[in-house]
């Protein structure tokens, strides 16, 4: 899911730091916010949009991190709305809800076990690339 | 300035600033008039650690941009109790660069 191809240049320590807080922000964001799911994209956002003049690696990881949860959001608000619309609606509990929503729980576990190795890896220095979500990054974040 | 003075502004201030920053300010220092030492003394430097515990207690309050002297931000961020939440957040992995940021533009107004 994740690989470490070398970046333009090496990072310097407080580059390290600001990259591994983006993905930190997320996972608090996440935790914090449940369970709307909302809360943690705008975080994202803000924190891209504060670390917009940063370095170029500061900001590929701000993208980076942006992009997962950009990606996660329509599939957790459709999870959400469907759960309200049978706690307080007409709908009953069918056998694509319960597929929907494992699918759903099984994407954010996997999501929220990335943003950890993330943020522990780029905290190190290294570059690490997601599948999908790095290679859009690059095409996003010129250096 | 003497090494010897510069050298321990730096032991005792560094943490005002970020690593990559001293270098250069130990070399602006050396050439600084000695003139000036009290009024470097005397600069408003913030502890980022100290911002960051406000940060977390009262950021939804905006005390800590008030703390900062961003005091725009502060009214605003107190107005919509910390954006409603998310900006607090934001706030408590942005506020320790801030802190060292506004610390280097003090120096350099000491300096310059």
């Amino acid at each position: 899911m994740t690989e470490h191809p070398s970046f333009s240049y090496t990072p310097n320590e407080y580059e390290a730091e600001k990259a591994s807080n983006s993905y930190l922000m997320s996972v608090i964001a996440v935790m914090i916010g449940l369970p709307l799911p909302v809360i943690n994209l705008i975080a994202t956002a803000i924190f891209f949009i504060a670390n917009k003049r940063a370095t170029h690696f500061v900001r590929w990881h701000c993208m980076q991190a942006l992009l997962s949860q950009g990606f996660t959001f329509p599939m957790n608000v459709t999870g959400v709305y469907w759960t309200l619309s049978i706690v307080f609606g007409a709908n009953i509990i069918s056998n694509n809800y319960i597929a929907y929503m494992t699918t759903i729980v099984v994407f954010n576990i996997a999501e929220f076990i990335a943003t950890v190795y993330a943020a522990v890896q780029t905290r190190k220095g290294n570059h690490v690339e997601w599948w999908l979500f790095g290679p859009l990054t690059h095409l996003l974040i010129k250096a | 300035m003497e090494q010897q003075k510069v050298d321990m502004f730096l032991m005792t201030q560094g943490k005002y600033f970020e690593g990559y920053q001293l270098p250069a300010i130990r070399d602006q220092l050396l050439k600084m008039d000695d003139s000036k030492f009290i009024m470097l003394q005397a600069a408003n430097l913030k502890d980022p650690t100290t911002t960051l515990i406000i940060s977390i207690v009262g950021g939804s309050l905006g005390i800590d941009r008030f703390f900062l002297g961003d005091t725009g931000l502060g009214i605003a961020k107190l107005l919509t109790c910390g954006g409603i939440g998310i900006w607090a957040i934001v706030d408590w992995f942005l506020i320790q660069g801030r802190a060292r940021e506004l610390n280097m533009e003090r120096l350099q107004r000491v300096l310059f």
